[in-house]
């Protein structure tokens, strides 16, 4: 594997048929009520339909935030942010709530999942949300659980999945609605390297067959040599990308705090 | 007011100081000892101020339903003891005719000259008593001349003014200022307020006053206050609280004018001191005066304590107030006392973490209760105080309804509070929410400290701990210990709490076998419901001879509310399943509709507390609505008209003879009489000496079961006994129906009927002073009884037969025993007056005729109503005053609403990251805001709809007993109400949530879900 450096910041990503997400400039400042926290200093960036890309950083570099404000979970401070074409500042809360449900999944670091509701139950929210009929919802929740080797479990409440499930059944939340783009925040995060690989490798397989756009960000090096490109931020800007030609685990590497 | 339920105000005042004084002490002894604790706890309070104002609302109902309770009572005993002051003036005791306990028979019933003159001789330099004076008194016809309006029995009363010195403010005029009737003509005359304002009249009116058909003109001097000296209050017994139209003259003129020249009807005795203090001397007085009577050899007279009685009826009166409007208003102590629990359960809830962490650093489970009791006494003190005090205003308010209620009695209801019944209020009030609060800390105090700072829930335990198998065990012995007490004592009410205790503490007992949580929950939910709703053929049968009281409409309650809820939320599942099946047609809602249903079922001890507390006042609100309108529809019924449509009441001293042909003999008279159908008379025995009868034991007719007791005997007419249709509840062996009896009183002499008042258990708390024995209200069949009847003046006798006892429904307008008017002839003479019944054609308008008749009759006094009015003008008083009663108890449903806002409040706290994964997986502001509006809406019509259906539960029990079924009472259910209550619990609850639906639906999504 031959990571090689490609763009930094602030330079303007050219645009490009290609561009699923591009990011122009973002800057992203945090109001404390007692002074002002610059979490993102003017990123600019753009990722390519069918890419996986993993954002890694040290604590508090703004990863999570750059993920946050890509998806249109946060609002940006100035800048742009794109997606599909579409700047996601012009759309109103339902339109970007809609947008969401329709074309972005969701992964996050502690699963995240309603304990009220069974496995089945959390993986057809995003559909029922979106206006999908009930069966077909529950159609399509049942083949994102097949997918993760959860059908079996569909009954059960997240209390009684491992951790390894309960973050296959988010997987299985993010893939129901076979969303165009997914955002992991630390989705191995709360896991053991075992579960951890499981899974990446999940992501890596829907990545290559349905052609999805993932976003994830990691603290893990291991993690993220699953990414086509890997982007380094330090204190709100980015510093570093890497691209390799295929992605596959490399367990020498370290992490890149360290 | 002086006790409740028996035990004396200032013992529960010191019992609850104490009480007070030791939570105090606890919170002092942190403050001293352990400040950093008592520190944590406090500075907890400003961290959710809207949070913390529910938790105050919440702390402080308790308290204000107390207060509100305490203050009615002292308002309605100062108000009522203001009044018997107002009205007796100087006046304590009353020297009056009665012949009960004498062997002498007389055929006049006064009070003899000479037994003045033997009190004046023996008393007059007595130093306990300020004066004695005569009076005489009689109801009279009075037009106002003026102002042509009249009264047909107003209270002409003639005093002595030289003998008035020992009751100086007993007449005065309106503005206070004494008046000597010495100087007073013969023609002229003091009318009391109550005249004035009935008549129109004014100072220099002229009246005419009829007697024995005469007409008298007098000229009006002044108008006087109220007062027994201006015949405002009837001067012959027992304190009555209903003022009347009054007139004052001379002593001679009124014995002139009456034709009583020598006769006295009292002497009223003035003790010395003044107007309140005199009384504590009645005791000493009445036994001199007792004493004096003797010695003079005065048979035939009576010492009426007037004042003091009249203080004691407005003290019981307080009382029963004060009782009544607390129990009622224990639904919502029960549910404040839940609510308190549930908001400390909460609150330990949130902070497990950081409790957690406090034992993690060496803090010990004791320590935590500090901190907890010290937030939670903060709280308390302050809403306690809160709670006092709008107690007050909700009383104010209350009062402001009594007072209009009771206008109509003459009697003014003034606010009054007594600082004793502030202080019960407040230190019940803190004491219950430091025992509460105690007892939920304790239980948040034992924690896992790991799984506390990871903020992970308990996991759920197949079986019980031995500790509560023990629980269970002691639990489920005194449950049977105190069945057997109630089957022994025959008391329901120990039996009912025994097999419920019993059957509750069953639960940890079955569940340390590890038999399924939901399996024993819904097991015992479904007994002790199925025990409390067990259909009352069966319960008949069972418990054949068991007494119960109010208490057990709030142990039913309590209970078969706990009973629902049990399986209502361990069955949630079902719901959810129901809901699930609706799928598609819910469209976009759904998702909703999902996690509004999911979250409470998960949640099973908040869903199940804020149940209970909206459920409980919804049942006790329902159950007293339905009670209210089917009992008003009772008395209401065309039955308990007896078959009559206009009631005339004949002036004794203006008899009317024939009232058909007085009506067509009267210049004035436009009653057309051939409207009537038929005109039947009750013939009534002399008002002063009244009537009296006993029991024969059976089979003898010389053996009584207790001496003479007085109850109205009443003759009827053929025409009254032909026409009526009074329906019975009782009627002796061998007659077919109720005509049949009627008939055979009306043709068999020495028969009699009488109203069901008299029967044990028919009666309430003012059941008449004689009771039947030998039968039941239940009973629709009895052996005929014999009974002796007496006239108390002149002592003769007749044995009668009972054979019917008139229905619950009836008896309230027809009150009494009722013979033949040969049998009332033999014993009572000539009656003292008639009361006359008409039977109108129908198609006449009754109202209209007692109008008529008493325009005809004017001169007569005669007092006309139409029965149907009468009937419906009672029953809106009492529907009027039970609205009040079901008001104050719908006060609870704030308790059960501040629950809702209380968990809508804590589930956006809790559920923040939640709600910020649900909003990056596509769920809108509105639908996050949604799912909270509808999962109140969820708990909120569980907790209003099973309220409602256990009463409805309840009602149709009670209903369809052999008890109620003897009275003839329908069970009519006001739906509007009913819908009312709903509406009102479901829409508060629903505003309630506003807000914080609002707030989880502004969550920054972001924000929500950072982990750091």
């Amino acid at each position: 594997m031959q990571a090689q450096p490609v763009k930094r910041t602030p330079e303007t990503p050219a645009s490009n048929q290609n561009d699923i997400i591009r990011a122009v400039d973002v800057v992203k400042t945090y109001n404390t009520g007692y002074s002002e926290v610059p979490a993102l200093r003017g990123v600019s960036l753009a990722v390519e339909k069918g890419e996986m890309v993993a954002i890694m950083g040290p604590s508090g570099c703004g990863k999570t935030t750059l993920l946050n404000c890509l998806s249109g979970l946060d609002d940006v401070s100035s800048g742009q942010v794109f997606v599909a074409g579409t700047d996601i500042a012009t759309l109103g809360d339902n339109a970007k709530t809609e947008y969401r449900a329709r074309n972005m999944g969701f992964i996050f670091q502690v699963y995240d999942l309603l304990p009220i509701l069974s496995t089945v139950e959390n993986a057809e929210l995003p559909l029922l949300v979106s206006g999908v009929s009930a069966r077909q919802a529950r159609e399509q929740a049942m083949t994102a659980l097949e997918l993760v080797h959860l059908a079996d479990w569909a009954r059960h409440r997240p209390a009684e999945l491992s951790g390894g499930q309960r973050q296959r059944v988010a997987v299985a939340r993010a893939l129901a609605n076979r969303p165009a783009i997914i955002w992991a925040d630390e989705p191995t995060g709360a896991l053991d390297s075992t579960n951890a690989e499981e899974i990446m490798s999940l992501l890596n397989q829907v990545n290559r067959q349905n052609g999805q756009t993932i976003v994830m960000v990691t603290h893990d090096a291991r993690m993220a040599a699953h990414a086509g490109r890997v982007i380094y931020m330090v204190d709100g800007l980015i510093v570093d990308e890497k691209r390799s030609d295929h992605a596959k685990p490399s367990p020498e590497s370290a992490t890149a705090e360290s | 007011m002086n006790s409740l339920f028996g035990i004396p105000m200032n013992s529960i005042m010191v019992v609850l100081l104490v009480g007070l004084g030791l939570s105090l002490a606890v919170v002092g002894y942190v403050v001293l000892r352990n400040r950093i604790m008592f520190r944590m706890g406090v500075r907890n309070i400003p961290r959710r101020v809207a949070q913390s104002v529910l938790i105050v609302i919440g702390l402080m109902l308790s308290t204000l339903i107390i207060s509100a309770a305490l203050t009615t009572g002292d308002t309605v005993d100062h108000s009522i003891t203001k009044l018997a002051y107002d009205w007796l003036g100087h006046m304590d005791e009353a020297v009056v005719f009665n012949a009960d306990e004498s062997t002498e028979a007389t055929d006049k019933a006064v009070v003899p000259e000479s037994a003045l003159a033997v009190l004046q001789t023996a008393l007059a330099n007595d130093p306990d008593i300020d004066g004695i004076t005569p009076a005489i008194f009689e109801s009279l016809p009075i037009i106002d001349n003026r102002t042509n309006l009249s009264s047909p029995a107003a209270t002409m009363i003639g005093v002595d003014p030289s003998t008035l010195d020992g009751f100086p403010e007993n007449i005065v005029t309106r503005d206070g200022k004494p008046v000597d009737l010495t100087g007073i003509a013969d023609d002229e005359i003091y009318l009391n307020k109550k005249a004035a304002k009935e008549l129109d009249a004014r100072p220099g009116d002229e009246v005419t006053i009829f007697v024995q058909g005469f007409p008298h003109t007098f000229k009006v001097v002044d108008i006087v206050k109220d007062n027994a000296f201006t015949g405002a209050i009837n001067l012959q017994g027992q304190g009555e609280s209903i003022v009347t139209e009054g007139m004052v003259t001379r002593l001679d003129v009124a014995q002139n004018l009456l034709g009583r020249e020598g006769e006295l009807d009292a002497v009223a005795i003035s003790n010395r001191g003044g107007v309140r203090d005199s009384i504590g001397l009645t005791d000493v007085v009445t036994t001199k005066v007792e004493a004096a009577l003797k010695a003079g050899n005065i048979p035939n007279l009576e010492v009426a304590k007037m004042k003091q009685e009249f203080v004691d009826d407005a003290e019981l009166f307080g009382n029963v107030m004060t009782t009544m409007f607390v129990v009622m208003g224990l639904f919502s102590i029960a549910a404040g006392i839940l609510l308190i629990f549930m908001i400390f359960v909460m609150l330990a809830a949130e902070r497990k973490p950081e409790m957690g962490m406090t034992r993690a650093l060496g803090a010990k489970r004791s320590q935590l209760v500090q901190s907890f009791l010290s937030e939670g006494m903060t709280y308390n003190l302050g809403s306690a105080l809160i709670g006092a005090a709008l107690g007050v205003l909700v009383a104010l308010a209350m009062t402001r309804i009594m007072a209009s209620l009771f206008s109509q009695f003459g009697i003014s209801i003034e606010p009054y509070v007594t600082p004793r019944s502030l202080i019960i209020a407040y230190s019940l009030g803190v004491v219950v929410t430091f025992i509460t609060v105690l007892f939920s800390s304790w239980r948040a105090s034992h924690l896992n400290i790991v799984r506390a700072i990871r903020d992970i829930p308990e996991p759920t335990y197949r079986r019980t701990t031995l500790r509560s198998l023990i629980f269970g065990i002691i639990g489920m012995l005194l449950g049977a210990f105190l069945g057997w007490v109630g089957i022994a004592s025959g008391i329901l009410f120990p039996h009912a709490l025994g097999v419920s205790l019993f059957l509750l503490c069953s639960i940890p007992i079955l569940r340390r076998f590890a038999l399924p949580e939901r399996l024993v929950f819904t097991v015992v939910g479904l007994l002790l419901l199925g025990w409390w709703a067990m259909p009352p053929v069966l319960y008949e049968a069972i418990y054949p001879q068991m007494d119960s009281d109010i208490e057990m409409f709030f142990l039913s309650g309590i209970m078969m509310v706990t009973a629902t809820t049990f399986v209502l939320v361990y069955n949630s599942d079902l719901i959810l399943l129901g809901i699930q099946r609706l799928g598609g047609r819910l469209g976009s809602i759904l998702p909703a509709v999902r996690i509004a249903v999911a979250y409470p079922l998960a949640n099973k001890f908040r869903t199940g507390m804020t149940m209970v507390m909206i459920s409980l006042v919804v049942f006790a609100v329902v159950v007293m609505s339905i009670m209210n309108t089917s009992f008003g529809e009772l008395f209401l019924r065309d039955d308990s008209r007896g078959g009559w449509d206009v009631v005339v009441q004949e002036n004794p001293n203006n008899p009317i003879g024939d009232l058909e042909a007085a009506l067509q003999q009267s210049p004035a008279s436009e009653v057309d009489t051939s409207r009537f159908a038929a005109v039947g008379a009750v013939l009534i025995p002399n008002l002063f000496t009244g009537s009296d009868l006993r029991q024969a034991k059976e089979g003898t007719t010389d053996s009584y079961y207790s001496g003479f007791e007085e109850h109205p005997i009443l003759g009827l007419d053929d025409e009254f006994l032909a026409t009526a249709s009074i329906p019975l509840q009782t009627r002796a062996v061998g007659y077919e129906s109720d005509a049949a009896v009627w008939e055979a009183v009306r043709s068999t002499p020495g028969l009699a009927v009488i109203d069901a008042f008299v029967v044990a258990g028919g009666g309430g708390p003012d059941a008449p002073e004689f009771q039947l024995e030998g039968v039941g209200d239940t009973d629709k069949v009895m052996d005929p009884i014999t009974l002796e009847i007496r006239d108390p003046a002149t002592k003769r006798t007749a044995t009668v037969t009972l054979i019917g006892i008139t229905n619950y429904g009836a008896s309230a307008s027809f009150f009494g025993m009722y013979l033949s008017e040969e049998t009332f002839n033999e014993v009572y003479g000539p009656p003292d007056f008639s009361r006359f019944f008409i039977k109108l054609e129908p198609g006449t308008n009754s109202s209209r005729v007692a109008k008529g008749i008493e325009a005809a009759l004017v001169t007569k006094g005669a007092q006309a109503d139409s029965l149907k009015d009468l009937i419906e003008e009672q029953q809106a008083t009492f529907s009027s005053f039970w609205y009040l009663i079901q008001g104050f108890m719908g006060m609870g449903l704030l308790v059960g609403i501040a629950a809702v806002g209380v968990i809508a409040f804590r589930s956006v706290v809790e559920r923040r990251q939640e709600i910020g994964m649900l909003r990056a997986i596509g769920f809108k502001r509105s639908t996050v805001a949604l799912g909270l509006l509808l999962e109140t809406s969820f708990i909120a019509i569980l907790g209003i709809v099973s309220g409602i259906a256990l009463a409805l539960l309840l009602c149709f029990n009670l209903f369809d007993s052999e008890e109620f079924a003897t009275i003839d009472l329908a069970l009519i259910v006001p739906w509007w109400q009913v819908i009312l209550v709903a509406a009102f619990a479901y829409g508060a609850s629903f505003l309630m949530t506003v807000v914080p639906s609002r707030q989880a639906s502004s969550i920054a999504i972001a924000e929500a879900l950072r982990y750091e």
